[in-house]
């Protein structure tokens, strides 16, 4: 019976341990009363890349520069800043490397297009082999 | 043809291999972020002083000559190892620096000054990384060179080091 209960407590443990990977390193000074304008907050800091740790984005990083930009970016959107406008101000300062997601565009079309090339030129590959194979 | 089909793989993966070996091959550093900056104006800031009383206004600077811009501070080891190098542009080469001191203690910066030399000319104090947000800066030190029409030309992360000194040295002898 003891040995069942510690099984469930583990598990239970296990399962808070999912939970509680979802953290975050906004601060409750940062964050902002209006709960829409601190969605649309969260939402855009999702997709900031920080500088300095590079592979996290500034929602999850303790960095001071995500700090900084974390309330950056609730100034701007409490002075009435769209989303583009934001995302726009940190491209101008810190390039598209600044984004998690790189945006659509000329340059990045390899990016996007090369890996369905790829599949598209396998798919080819075994279908022309497969041919061949049932006519022997 | 549908035997030739089956060496496309090949031939791929063999292309894909020489693109990596290339880019292992050569003098390339990974991490390092092109700037955004690069090719565009100063950008527009005002803030406090630390020696005059008077604000620091960047509309009224970088206007007539080249001008190196260094993001600093005392708690920063890499800015120590530097301040040797930024002093010689300064002393030697006769160069327009501005210091931004980077969430500091003026009176630290004073005494840290003080004791290494002071090569700035004027020195914007940056209490809330705002500045430095403005200049896509991400890690300090950092240093720009600007040339007299207040065009961002170069930026370098990190420390400046004999190597550094010397492509800052020839860029500004290429400027003037």
């Amino acid at each position: 019976m003891i040995f069942k209960k510690n099984i469930i407590n583990i598990f239970f443990i296990f399962l808070l341990q999912f939970v509680m990977s979802g953290s975050y390193a906004v601060e409750p000074d940062e964050i902002l009363l209006n709960k829409k304008k601190e969605l649309m907050a969260r939402n855009i800091s999702k997709n900031i890349r920080c500088m300095v740790c590079q592979n996290q984005s500034i929602d999850e990083s303790n960095a001071s520069l995500a700090r900084d930009l974390r309330i950056l970016i609730r100034n701007q959107i409490q002075k009435g800043k769209t989303e583009e406008e934001i995302y726009k101000f940190l491209t101008d300062r810190y390039g598209d490397f600044i984004l998690l997601k790189p945006p659509f565009k000329l340059t990045t079309l390899a990016l996007w297009f090369l890996p369905l090339a790829f599949v598209l030129l396998g798919i080819f590959i075994v279908y022309f082999h497969n041919k061949k194979s049932i006519k022997l | 043809m549908q035997r030739h089909i089956l060496k496309i793989p090949f031939i791929v993966f063999f292309l894909i291999l020489l693109v990596f070996f290339y880019l292992l091959m050569i003098d390339r550093n990974p991490s390092k972020i092109p700037s955004a900056l690069l090719g565009s104006k100063v950008p527009n800031f005002e803030a406090n002083s630390l020696f005059k009383k008077d604000k620091f206004y960047s509309s009224q600077e970088f206007t007539n000559e080249i001008t190196l811009v260094n993001f600093f501070a005392t708690w920063c080891k890499p800015c120590k190892d530097e301040h040797v190098y930024i002093l010689r542009l300064s002393d030697e080469m006769g160069l327009n620096v501005i210091g931004i001191n980077y969430k500091d203690k003026a009176e630290k910066t004073t005494k840290w000054l003080k004791k290494l030399g002071n090569p700035y000319s004027k020195i914007a104090i940056d209490n809330n990384g705002q500045i430095a947000i403005d200049w896509g800066v991400y890690g300090i030190p950092e240093t720009f060179v600007v040339n007299s029409e207040g065009i961002i030309k170069y930026k370098h992360v990190g420390p400046i080091t004999k190597k550094i000194y010397k492509e800052i040295n020839l860029l500004v002898r290429g400027l003037q």
